[in-house]
Order: C-alpha cells, then structure tokens, then sequence
C-alpha cells in the first residue's frame, strides 16, 4: 500500500509541472506589455514610456520569459508566489487568509452535500419509483438548475430581510455561514444523491441481497451492507467534490460578501493582478491533484485489486 | 395518512407565519435603534485597499476622510485648509503657505513646516508615477522658512498650482513617522493623517472601521464612526440596506452604479432613505479618432453628423432614468472657464444626412452604408463590458446611425484594454469621461496632447498646432482675462471639430437614512465630506 501511496503522488508531478507552465504561459501571451499591466493595476492617472521602461526593470520583466518562469517556479514551491501588483503585500499574505476563508466553507458544505445526498439517494433508492423518490428528484432537478445567485438573493430576501433570522452577508458569526453552505448544498447535493441512489438500486439487485433476505437476515441490516458497498463507488465522485466547490464559489462569496478565494480571484482579474492569478490557478490545479490522488488512494486501500493498476 | 400529513403542513405553515410577523415586528424595532448609534455603515465594491495617500491605490472616498490638503477647492474658489494664507510671488514662481498651528497627526506627531517638506519631497521624488498631475513636473524645491511657514518654488509659473495641491492625492499629508527609509513610495508603515477620521481598523476584504478624530482641528465630527463593507454584489447591497445592516450607500470611483436605479428608487419609497444627487460633475462623451486617416472618422462632417444624429434626451431619459442629464458641450457650463457661448447641435437626422450628402457621401441602397469614392461609412465603437448602461447607449447609438447610413459595430471590453486602446489610437469611437469638476477644465485639457490620453483624438484636427500652442501658453498664463480667451478658444476648436461628442452629465449619488443631515458634496465625485454630517 505504501508503494502505491508513493507511486501514485509521483505521478502527479509531470501534472502539475505542465500546469505551473501553462499558467505562466497564458498570463503572458496577454496582449499588454506586463509593465503597463502593472502600473494600470496600480491605479496610475497617466502612463509615460520613462515609468514603463523603471517598471520593466524593476519587476525584472527584461529577462528571458524561461528564467522568469524557472524563476517563478522555484519561488512558487516555496510558497513565496511574489508580491500583488496593487498593494504590493505578499501574495501569500493574501491569498493564506482568503483560501483558509473559502476551504471552511468548503469543508462545511462538502460535509452537508455528503450527508443530504446519502439521506436522499438511501431513501430514493429504497423507494424507488414511488412518489416519495419522483418528487426528490423533481425537486432536486429544478433547484440544481436554478442559479445560484438567483438562488442566493431569493434567500437572503427572505431569510434576512423578510424574517430577519440570518445576516445578510459578510462573515462575522457562525450565523453567516448557514445561508452560504445551505445555498451551495442545494446546487450540488442534487447533483450527488443521483449516483448514491443509483449505486443503491444496483446493489440492491446483487445476489448478496436476495441471499440475506434468504437466509433471514434483518432488512436494517442488509441496507447498512448495501450502504457500505454503494458508498465506495462514491468516494471518488465525493473527493472530487471538494476541489470542484473549492473552485467554484466565485458566485456564491460574490453575492454573500464572503472574503474567500473567489472573490479574490474575481478581484484580481478584474485588475489583471497577474503574481495572485497564478498563484490561484496554481493552488486550485494543485487541489484538484492531490483530492485526485487522495481519492485514488482511498479506494485503492478499500479495494486491493486496484493497487496493481498503476 | 393524507389528512395527518396535510394537518401537519398546515401547522408547519401557520407557525413560519407567526415567525415571520415577529421578526418583522423585531426587525423595525432594529432600524429604530439604528438611527441612534449616530454612526454610518457604508457599501464600497472593493477593500479600500493600500492608503498610501502618495500612491494611487487606495479607496478615495477614504484617504479623503484620512488625509488632508493644504488647501481645499470648493465653489467660491480656493479656501484655506492646512494652511491659514499664502502668497504668490510676482512672478507666479514661488507659493508662500502659512500653515495652521494648532493640527497635529493622528499619532501625535506635529504637523508643521518640516512634515510637509518631507511629504512633498516624498510623492516628487516618486514622480514618474504622478506625470498626470503636472505640477508634479514643474516643483523644483521645497523650502522650511520657519517653524509653520514653507515655500514652493516651481521652475515656471503654473496657474492650476493651487487647485492641484487642493486634490485628494498625491499632496496630502501622513506622518513622518509612517515613513519607510524617509520614503513613501515604497509602502509605508501606518495610516496616521491629520483629517476628520481615524482608521482604526481594517480587515481585507470584509470592512474598514474610521473613528471621529476627537483632537480635530476644526472640531471633531458628529457621526462618530463609518464603517466601510466590502459588498461587491449590487443586489446584495440593495437587500443590506433593507435591511439596516448598511444605511449608506454612494457612487464613488470604482463602485459605481452597483445599485440599479429602480433598486434606490425603491429605498427612497420606503420612506427610511433619502436620494441625493449632486450637480453635474463630468461629462460622459463619445471620443472620435480624428487621426484614424483610413477611417471616415477622420473627417469633421462625419462627426458632426454623428453628434446631430444621437438622440441624447432618450438616453438620458430611458437608459439612464433620468439620474443624468443630457449634455451639449465638452463640459458643463459650472466647470471654471467653460461657460462659453458654443453651436448647439441637437437632435436632427435630416441635418446629419444633409451633412453627409454634401460632403459626398451617397447612399445607393437605404439599407445599407453610404459611400464615397469606394470607401464605405463604416467604423467601430467601443465600450466598457462592465458598464450595463454603456452597453445600451452603444446599442441605441448604433441603431440611430444606421438611419443615416452609417454602419457602427460595437463591441465591448474591460477598462483597462479601452485605455490601452485610448493610448495607441487603435480605436475609431469609444466611451470615455472627463476628469471631473476639480480637476477641469485643466486636467482634462492638459490630456489633450498627452501620449496616453487624447492625442489621436485632437492630433487629426485642421488647427491642431494652434490648439497645442494655447493649452501650453493656457497652464502658465498669470492673467485671468487672457486665461479666459485662452480656454474659450480651446473649447471652441475642440467643440468645432466634434472630436468629443457629449452626451450625459453625470455626478454622484448618495442613499442616505432619512435624518441625516448635512449631506453634501465636494468639488470632485470622489469624495464626500462626512464630517458635516450629523443625525436630526
């Protein structure tokens, strides 16, 4: 298990590499000359060639664009992403509390989506085909097709406006983050149940069942054993999950003022603030990655055969 | 079974109402206590950001709550601020100011002489960055007379000296103490000014807290705390404000318009918020591309047919709901020196067609282009991808030539890549504004032959050297009356030429709870001075 483990981390490596380098890559086939990126993000009235050529110099942009890449990416793995074109902090002085910020969320949300899509697809699965599992996913398909913002002010129009229960937005007490992770749990909880219920139905049909039912086991546990079999098919789909949200709470910290990723990420590109840009995509990439392998890795250790895979 | 279960939603339902008339009841017992707390929590789109007063980053609604000037430009002219009095000497080369005894910065370093030499010392010897601002190019030393007396000496004399020092960056004053390494340029340690508020606390992205500066000069404010809250949704903002989480709302720099207009008119409805607009302050205007020699644009006919064939009245009316009204000139007539008699061009399609005929233009086929000499009437727009109403305008615009025979394509694009566009005159048309009241018609005349700015857009233009010649000879004229013909002639060529065509004069607007008092506005949409604001 151990080789495996190592085996499997190492072939991500190249991954991230190509990555890294796409990254930078892209961010410097914007048109723009970068100096003058620099100065316009930093709200500069008026554009002079003097201060263009004192900026190239001074963020060093005269080098090669290869040693400014090794450059970056030697820097980047020591966590040191350079310094915001807007207020020149470091970017990871941004980007720790901003990432911290969002990963809560994520983790409380990803927590909810696991257990609203087990509640739902366990008992859509067990009643599957009656009314009971036609309307939850009725229900689910029209609220996962809802937008999320749309969503989210309707929410705060009436959870904080309307019966003023919950803060509008911002992030001040544990009160802030009900509305936020119930609004993330409806977009995704709809999509996730989906496969416990059909993983549910296809166990349900395995020899095991008719052989437990047989031989008189109780029904209470018989489900728990199907459970137990359906989940592993969901790991990964749920490992996957974190990143994929991590990802996308741009919407959702827009609307409910949340200082998280997103909405950094938003900032930044608004303000073409390139140091943060890269370092986000980097992060995120490296999310997706290791929640890949993490995912890999727990069903390689549920299920043996696997681990001959790669 | 049915029947339980419908009891049970019934029930369910009856208790969600019962909770939702008493929080409604709890909710307007909030917005009464509100009002007292005698403090003001506004929304801005964006951190306030780096407060470095000499850089450019920084909110500016907020630095002008932090820092000061030394003078202040308000509507009867130039008024004493940090400075009692000063004098001009004969020549118009060396300001004498006369600071205030009695001011002290926020960390109780003294504000005198010697601060504002470093400070000055501090943005010149950063000036590359401050090119726009040109008394930046023209300040040669700065000299400590005594204890609360400094001079300027400028290497000519420049008669927008005052108005300039009189802006909210880069002459403002932060304490000596903040410095790094005697500099300012580089990033400074604390936000110590000598203005009305304190910043005592800010957290990225969520808010920033100013407390009343109790130890202020002229006396310390009523509205003892504001609030600044990172929203960046305008829906959002609009429900915060129902709410009472926030009870004030402007449009300042960079959150602009974030709350639709049927969303204030809604506040101001409910009878908890007042609306409060501001005279015109900028003008915004189509810039054509009189240097684009391949390009129809290039033509004066051309783009006084366009001016005539633009329907302003429905813009400002319709797409704009009235919150800005429609402009005839480059700047309005309460802009210093540009209250001049100019041609008015209204609202004629026959008279941009007769226009276009007579210069040649013909059309063969109503639906289509017109042409002369195998070159079709046909140019490109652009305009800022964030800014819905411009979407709108360009849209309307587009229709409205397309009677005339003129064929627009729009397209729209971030700011930054507009400006880029501005820069190396790779544009036909696009949306643009001016500076603003305190900066005009100075600055944005000065931009006129400026590289980055204007140039293509009046460098196309018949008395171009002409003009060049009077926007120099304008900034260091001492006379008033000469200054004067100087700048009528200016506008007058400009306005000729139709290179700016004007369509809306816009300024600022304020949501404000229905007993504050006090709301008023500075020379500049940029700012607002809270500290004459109180509670009834």
């Amino acid at each position: 298990m151990k080789r495996y483990i190592i085996r499997r981390m190492l072939v991500s490596m190249p991954l991230l590499l190509v990555i890294s380098f796409l990254t930078f890559v892209l961010i410097n086939l914007s048109p723009m000359d970068p100096a003058e990126v620099i100065l316009q993000a930093q709200g500069v009235p008026q554009i002079t060639d003097e201060l263009v050529e004192q900026t190239k110099e001074e963020f060093g942009m005269d080098q090669p664009f290869i040693l400014r890449y090794f450059d970056w990416l030697v820097s980047s793995l020591q966590l040191d992403f350079g310094d915001s074109y807007i207020n020149g902090k470091p970017v990871w002085s941004l980007l720790g509390p901003a990432f911290f910020n969002t990963f809560k969320l994520t983790l409380i949300s990803s927590i909810a989506i696991i257990l609203v899509s087990i509640v739902l697809g366990v008992v859509c699965a067990l009643n599957e085909g009656k009314m009971i599992d036609k309307s939850v996913r009725g229900i689910s398909f029209f609220l996962t097709a809802m937008p999320s913002y749309w969503l989210a002010t309707l929410m705060i129009w009436y959870f904080s406006v309307k019966l003023d229960l919950l803060p509008t937005s911002g992030m001040d007490s544990y009160k802030s983050y009900i509305l936020p992770v119930v609004v993330i749990t409806i977009s995704y909880a709809g999509l996730y149940f989906r496969n416990v219920r059909t993983s549910m139905i296809n166990n349900l049909n395995e020899d095991y069942v008719l052989y437990g039912r047989a031989s008189g086991l109780p029904e209470k546990k018989i489900t728990m054993h199907i459970l137990r079999n359906s989940l592993q098919v969901s790991i990964s789909i749920f490992g996957m999950a974190i990143p994929i949200i991590l990802g996308s709470t741009v919407v959702i910290e827009n609307v409910f003022a949340w200082p998280g990723l997103g909405s950094l990420s938003v900032r930044a590109i608004l303000s073409r603030d390139f140091p943060i840009i890269q370092a986000y995509v980097l992060v995120l990439a490296v999310a997706f990655v290791l929640f890949n392998a993490i995912s890999d890795i727990i069903n390689a250790a549920m299920n043996p055969k696997l681990r001959n895979d790669l | 079974m049915l029947i339980k279960k419908i009891k049970v939603l019934g029930l369910l339902l009856l208790v969600l109402s019962v909770l939702a008339a008493c929080s409604e009841e709890d909710s307007a017992n909030e917005k009464k206590s509100d009002e007292t707390d005698n403090e003001l929590v506004y929304a801005v789109a964006q951190d306030i950001n780096d407060m470095n007063p000499h850089l450019y980053t920084g909110s500016m609604p907020a630095q002008g709550m932090v820092y000061e000037s030394l003078v202040e430009n308000t509507k009867d002219g130039i008024q004493p601020l940090l400075a009692e009095s000063w004098e001009i000497s004969e020549d118009g080369k060396v300001y004498t100011f006369f600071l205030r005894e009695d001011v002290q910065f926020h960390d109780g370093e003294p504000f005198n002489a010697e601060a504002v030499k470093k400070n000055l010392d501090a943005v010149q010897s950063n000036a590359e960055k401050h090119a726009w601002i040109k008394l930046s190019t023209k300040m040669e030393n700065v000299n400590v007379v005594d204890e609360y007396t400094v001079e300027l000496e400028l290497s000519e004399p420049y008669y927008p000296t005052l108005v300039e020092l009189s802006m909210t960056r880069p002459y403002v004053f932060i304490s000596p103490k903040d410095f790094e390494n005697g500099e300012t340029k580089d990033g400074v340690s604390g936000f110590n000014g000598t203005g009305s508020y304190v910043l005592t606390e800010h957290k990225t992205a969520e808010f920033a807290t100013f407390e009343a500066n109790e130890d202020y000069w002229n006396g310390a404010p009523e509205i003892k705390r504001i609030t600044a809250k990172v929203l960046p949704a305008g829906e959002t903002t609009l429900l915060a404000l129902q709410k009472g989480e926030i009870n004030f709302a402007f449009t300042d720099d960079r959150g602009a318009d974030s709350i639709a207009v049927e969303g204030m008119n809604q506040l101001e409805d409910s009878g908890d918020y007042q609306l409060i607009r501001s005279e015109p302050m900028n003008t915004k205007m189509l810039v054509a591309n009189s240097s684009k020699a391949d390009n129809p644009i290039s033509e004066t006919a051309v783009r006084e047919a366009i001016w005539y064939s633009i329907d302003k009245e429905t813009i400002s009316k319709d797409i704009l709901n009235g919150t800005e009204s429609m402009a005839e000139t480059l700047f309005s007539p309460n802009v210093n020196y540009a209250d001049v008699d100019l041609k008015k061009r209204g609202y004629d399609v026959e008279k941009a067609i007769e226009i276009l005929e007579k210069n040649g233009w013909k059309s063969e086929n109503s639906s289509e282009a017109r042409t002369k000499d195998g070159k079709k009437l046909e140019m490109k727009l652009y305009y800022d991808s964030s800014s819905s109403s411009q979407k709108t305008q360009a849209e309307f615009i587009q229709a409205s030539l397309k009677e005339i025979g003129l064929q627009l394509e729009i397209t729209g694009e971030e700011s930054t890549s507009i400006a880029n566009r501005r820069a190396t005159g790779d544009y036909d048309l696009l949306f643009n504004q001016t500076w603003g009241l305190a900066y005009d018609p100075q600055s944005t005349i000065a931009a006129f032959t400026s590289e980055a700015s204007y140039l293509h857009t009046t460098k196309g233009i018949k008395k171009e050297d002409e003009l060049y010649d009077n926007i120099e000879q304008v900034m260091v004229s001492t006379d008033e009356q000469a200054r004067k013909a100087l700048y009528a002639e200016i506008l007058t060529t400009v306005h000729e030429e139709a290179v700016f065509i004007p369509i809306s004069n816009g300024g600022m607007t304020v949501i404000a709870p229905q007993n504050l008092t006090g709301v008023s506005f500075k020379q500049t949409q940029f700012e607002l001075p809270f500290e004459l604001m109180n509670f009834k």
